[in-house]
């Protein structure tokens, strides 16, 4: 997938990520199997109680995740396969990072706002888009959102204090 | 507070708006709403926008003008966008029912200036309706059709919810409940009915809308009173025990009469008693033969079990007095119209009006009343 | 016939200019509100209800019945260029429909999909014609324990399917049939698994996993590789119009069994949302060539849009005649019936005959003109691709933060949606498949309920899932199904060595 970019080192290894993501997978097992024996786990007279398949059910992910555990470690692949380099996961995190802080942004400044704010954004420092081209389509398409949803169809969208402003 | 303000300013421009020329912008302001649910293109929405941009500092100036010179009433609070009425059931429901003759109550007689949104919140057995109403206590735009689920759920499932954080509004109906069987079943009251329930090798399956709820509350009873045993199927929601019922799955139900009356007119199932202290006064036909009139009451049978669900709105924990009146006023004024009316008797519902302090003793007695039988019948989480 | 002579008298009502216009506009509509993502089909069509409110009942219905259909074509659209399903049954049409956008290939992709719907909710329109008052017993005679043979099946004829690691497979369902059972549990009308929360209370929302797992984690592939979305050669015109409809009559079996599939289980009260993956399991099942679905296959695109357009239109059957809504946008449009007065149900045949085959009269039309209409928007549609990635991308997380939001007005699910993205990316990477946690969410909870009543009904007896000859046929079809490839080899084995 992404060993075809020059220079670019391996950040980790396909086998660590599967062996981190099993564990996370096993404690999540742990945790819900423990929650449903608490909810009640048996089967009773008219059938089973509320707990029991997902009890049976958090067992079988924490077996499989196990068995997955062990296999990683039993077998040992020569040339272990990169999950992400360097300079993809950087790229992935520009996607990401922005995506996490328009969904802070959007619970203080409405959800027309952040948007704005993350499709112009995005276009100039990360598509290195000019940037009157890039205010004027993120202006567009916020104002174009929030013409269909909120007064058009009545989709109440978060909003913040620029809404506030103009009494909406 | 910023929205009652910001309301307080659209309604003062309104009145302002009596001696200028802006009146006509007002009046098509008004008009674009009403025609939007006449599919006409949405143009005029635009210029709505634009107007009430470039109208705010005149608006303001008017508005401060005005209160000095207006009473308190002129001024009363309106909605502002369009006003959701939450559902704590599935689609179809009972409470659905009721929710749209009230979005088209309110729509044809144009009982109000915005819109009215039906949501339906019925998961977590309607838990998600009574969460999303705590979770905004000041938005004055939505309301609440509750039923007996405020009282049950926080006992049952140890929601933590209680009616007293919600404003109460009115208590518009009260719903019955009635015992039904497959029409093909030869059972033509209760006795023959329990007597067969008794005498069974396998305990009759008996239908209802959720666990540890009315209909399961209801069912515990009718065993005690019986000595009858029954296995309690809980379905998602009344239509589907309707179905359950007349394809024989289960060999009775205890629905709502909203919910069995289409099967019941096309002759599916029969009808064995109400469970209220008194029969239901429609007397005209529903089916060929009977009339709601026509079913006799449970006590009457010589099985005395009783129970009637409140059919009530509210609002949010926190809104202002004068977004509480205007309701109160609003759905008042739902109960006057024609399709309410038609509405109340065709699906068998018991009058009742009650607001102010009139409902806030009848919910804790109500209440009261709702923990009793539950903690009898065992059903409240310890 | 009287089912004909009341058809004809259904058309001649409807075939004005006012209704033909008014068509177009609920067509339109319905269209939009199913690209939309925050919308989508049930929640469009609330929202458009109200339109109709000031209607006399035939135009009504009409445009009702349209927006209905505009909203399923729409449905399909988003799901094959941007990944993104916008309802339960367009979650299939992703598997083999996004990969074929990817390589070019999206008006081929979309006219297929719009092609396939026109034929699936073809059939069933037939099929209401002429077979209503039958099929409405049909479906009463689905118990608990009938449907949960029918979920089984479901779930059967996934199994063993996947080219991935059988442990990475069971690990997928398991946590899907974990996720779908959070919140209250039905049954017991107890709480599990919400450690306290008030937002897990609400159980995890199959639309807000969906959006998650499959559109942002498709951005953060897509970035990762950097990748454009790749949609810049291709050639729209008439000829992919004709090009993928020479190909239909080789899919002739597909096709059938999908919207044989789809018609059986949309009467099904409820069981609409099985049909396209049913649809596509059973299509990669009797393919010749399993492995290259997923990867782009036309047929992959077939076979799921038939299924779930069968199921979607004769979904409408057990709710006209049963009041039982088999999908949530059908549930909309019980409501929009009741407004008028009419009530679904058994009755509804008889007293209004005029309303039911003027409603199917404008099935036929709606689809009809639908058809054309949306074959007409592909071009329209495909070029959306090639809007530069660094404009579409923001757009897109902005969309799905809305359609997250939009279900269920809680600012949670956008951080839930947020984090389905995350395990969305990284279970693509260690070839953990998204399909089978899907499936399990959608139809998990549904068969566990019908499962634990079938129990209560029986007193704990399993030999209810063989007490009748409809239950115990599905019941040990799906059995069959499950064990097809140990059953297949001991039958090799046996031919092998003749006895």
């Amino acid at each position: 997938m992404s060993q075809n970019e020059a220079g670019s080192e391996p950040l980790c290894s396909q086998s660590t990520v599967e062996r981190v993501v099993l564990l996370l997978l096993l404690a999540l097992a742990a945790l819900l199997a423990y929650d449903n024996w608490r909810t009640g786990m048996s089967w009773d007279t008219d059938g089973p109680q509320a707990g029991y398949f997902p009890f049976y059910l958090s067992l079988i992910l924490g077996a499989a995740s196990l068995f997955g555990l062990i296999r990683q470690w039993v077998a040992h692949r020569a040339p272990e396969p990169t999950f992400v380099s360097r300079a993809a996961f950087r790229r992935v995190l520009q996607v990401f990072i922005p995506t996490l802080l328009f969904c802070f942004a959007m619970q203080w400044l409405g959800l027309y706002v952040a948007s704005f704010l993350l499709v112009a954004g995005f276009m100039r420092w990360v598509g290195h888009i000019a940037t009157w081209k890039s205010v004027l389509t993120a202006f567009v398409f916020s104002a174009l959102m929030f013409v269909t949803f909120q007064i058009a169809f009545d989709v109440i969208m978060p909003k913040g204090p620029l809404e506030a402003l103009f009494g909406l | 507070m910023q929205a009652e303000q910001s309301a307080r300013v659209i309604s003062a421009r309104r009145h302002a708006a009596a001696d200028q020329p802006a009146e006509q912008a007002a009046e098509r302001r008004a008009g674009a709403r009403r025609s939007a649910p006449q599919g006409v293109p949405r143009a005029a929405f635009g210029l709505e926008l634009c107007h009430s941009v470039l109208n705010r500092w005149p608006a303001r100036l008017a508005a401060m003008l005005m209160a000095t010179v207006l009473s308190g009433a002129a001024l009363a609070w309106e909605p502002s966008k369009p006003v959701e009425i939450v559902v704590a059931a599935g689609a179809g429901g009972a409470s659905d029912q009721m929710a749209r003759m009230m979005q088209a109550a309110i729509q044809k007689n144009s009982l109000m200036k915005q819109p009215v949104v039906v949501s339906l919140k019925g998961a977590a057995s309607g838990a998600e309706a009574l969460m999303y109403m705590k979770s905004d206590p000041a938005d004055a735009h939505r309301a609440l059709i509750a039923y007996s689920l405020i009282y049950m759920l926080p006992l049952s499932a140890k929601i933590p919810f209680n009616w007293r954080e919600l404003t109460p509004v009115s208590v518009v109906a009260l719903d019955q409940l009635v015992l039904w069987v497959n029409a093909k079943q030869p059972y033509e009251s209760v006795k023959a009915f329990a007597d067969a329930a008794r005498s069974s090798a396998t305990p009759f399956k008996m239908g209802g809308t959720g666990s540890r709820r009315e209909d399961h509350v209801l069912t515990a009873f009718l065993e005690k009173k019986t000595g009858a045993r029954f296995a309690y199927l809980p379905y998602k929601s009344g239509g589907e025990a309707a179905t359950q019922l007349v394809g024989d799955h289960i060999q009775a139900n205890v629905n709502n009469p909203s919910e069995n009356l289409e099967v019941w007119r096309a002759g599916q199932v029969r009808p064995l008693c109400v469970f209220d202290k008194e029969r239901i006064a429609y007397k005209s036909a529903v089916t060929a033969t009977q009339s709601w009139n026509d079913i006799p009451t449970c006590r009457e049978q010589g099985v005395d079990v009783q129970y009637l669900m409140l059919r009530a709105l509210f609002l949010p924990g926190k809104v202002g007095p004068d977004t509480t009146a205007f309701y109160v006023d609003l759905f008042h004024r739902v109960t006057q119209t024609a399709e309410y009316k038609d509405y109340m008797e065709k699906q068998a519902l018991k009058p009742i009006y009650l607001t102010g302090n009139d409902m806030l003793k009848f919910l804790q007695d109500d209440e009261a009343l709702n923990r009793d039988l539950m903690t009898e019948a065992g059903f409240v989480a310890k | 016939m009287e089912a004909l002579g009341l058809l004809l008298y259904g058309f001649s009502v409807l075939l004005t200019w006012k209704t033909l216009a008014l068509m177009l506009v609920g067509l339109v509509l319905g269209i939009f509100v199913g690209v939309l993502p925050g919308l989508g089909g049930p929640n469009g069509v609330a929202i458009l209800l109200p339109l109709t409110f000031t209607m006399d009942p035939t135009s009504a219905i009409v445009m009702l019945s349209c927006i209905y259909w505009g909203a399923l074509f729409g449905g399909a659209i988003t799901s094959i260029l941007f990944n993104i399903p916008g309802e339960a049954w367009s979650v299939a049409t992703t598997f083999d429909g996004y990969p074929m956008a990817q390589q070019g290939r999206a008006a081929e992709a979309l006219t297929a999909a719009f092609t396939s719907s026109f034929i699936g909710s073809l059939v069933a329109v037939l099929l209401i014609t002429f077979l209503a008052p039958g099929i409405a017993s049909f479906a009463l005679q689905f118990g608990p324990p009938e449907f949960f043979a029918v979920y089984l099946l479901t779930f059967c004829s996934f199994v063993g399917l996947g080219r991935e690691a059988k442990h990475k497979t069971l690990i997928s369902m398991a946590l899907g049939l974990l996720l779908s059972g959070v919140g209250m549990d039905t049954v017991s009308g107890q709480l599990r698994m919400t450690f306290g929360s008030a937002d897990l209370l609400r159980g995890v929302n199959f639309l807000v996993a969906v959006i998650g797992l499959f559109g942002i984690s498709e951005i953060l592939l897509t970035m990762e590789e950097r990748l454009a979305l790749r949609g810049h050669s291709a050639r729209i015109s008439l000829r992919v119009v004709w090009k993928v409809w020479r190909e239909l009559p080789r899919y002739w079996a597909t096709l059938l069994r999908s919207s044989i599939i789809g018609c059986w289980l949309g009467i099904t009260p409820g069981g609409a949302i099985a049909a396209s993956f049913m649809g596509y399991n059973l299509a990669k099942r009797f393919s010749k060539d399993k492995e290259s679905f997923g990867k782009g296959r036309i047929e992959g695109v077939f076979a799921p849009e038939t299924a779930a357009h069968a199921s979607g239109t004769s979904a409408l059957l057990p709710m006209l005649a049963l009041g039982i809504p088999g999908s949530g946008t059908a549930a909309i449009l019980l409501g929009g019936l009741m407004v008028w007065g009419l009530n679904p149900g058994p009755l509804l045949f008889v007293e209004h005959k005029e309303f039911v085959w003027g409603l199917i009269a404008s099935m036929y039309l709606g689809n009809v003109v639908g058809l054309v209409l949306v074959l007409s928007t592909v071009p329209l549609f495909a070029a959306v691709l090639r809007v530069p990635f660094a404009a579409i991308a923001p757009m897109i997380v902005v969309s799905c933060a809305i359609g997250a939001y939009a279900i269920q007005n809680a600012v949670f699910d956008i951080w839930l949606m947020v984090g389905f993205g995350v395990v969305g990316y990284v279970f693509k990477k260690i070839d953990i498949p998204l399909a089978p946690l899907t499936l399990a969410l959608v139809l998990g909870n549904r068969a566990e309920d019908a499962f634990r009543l079938s129990m209560i009904g029986s007193a704990g007896d399993l030999r209810v899932f063989w007490s009748n000859g409809l239950v115990g046929s599905v019941t040990t079809l799906a059995l069959v199904l499950l064990f097809w490839p140990l059953l297949s080899r001991v039958f090799e084995r046996m031919r092998a060595t003749p006895a």
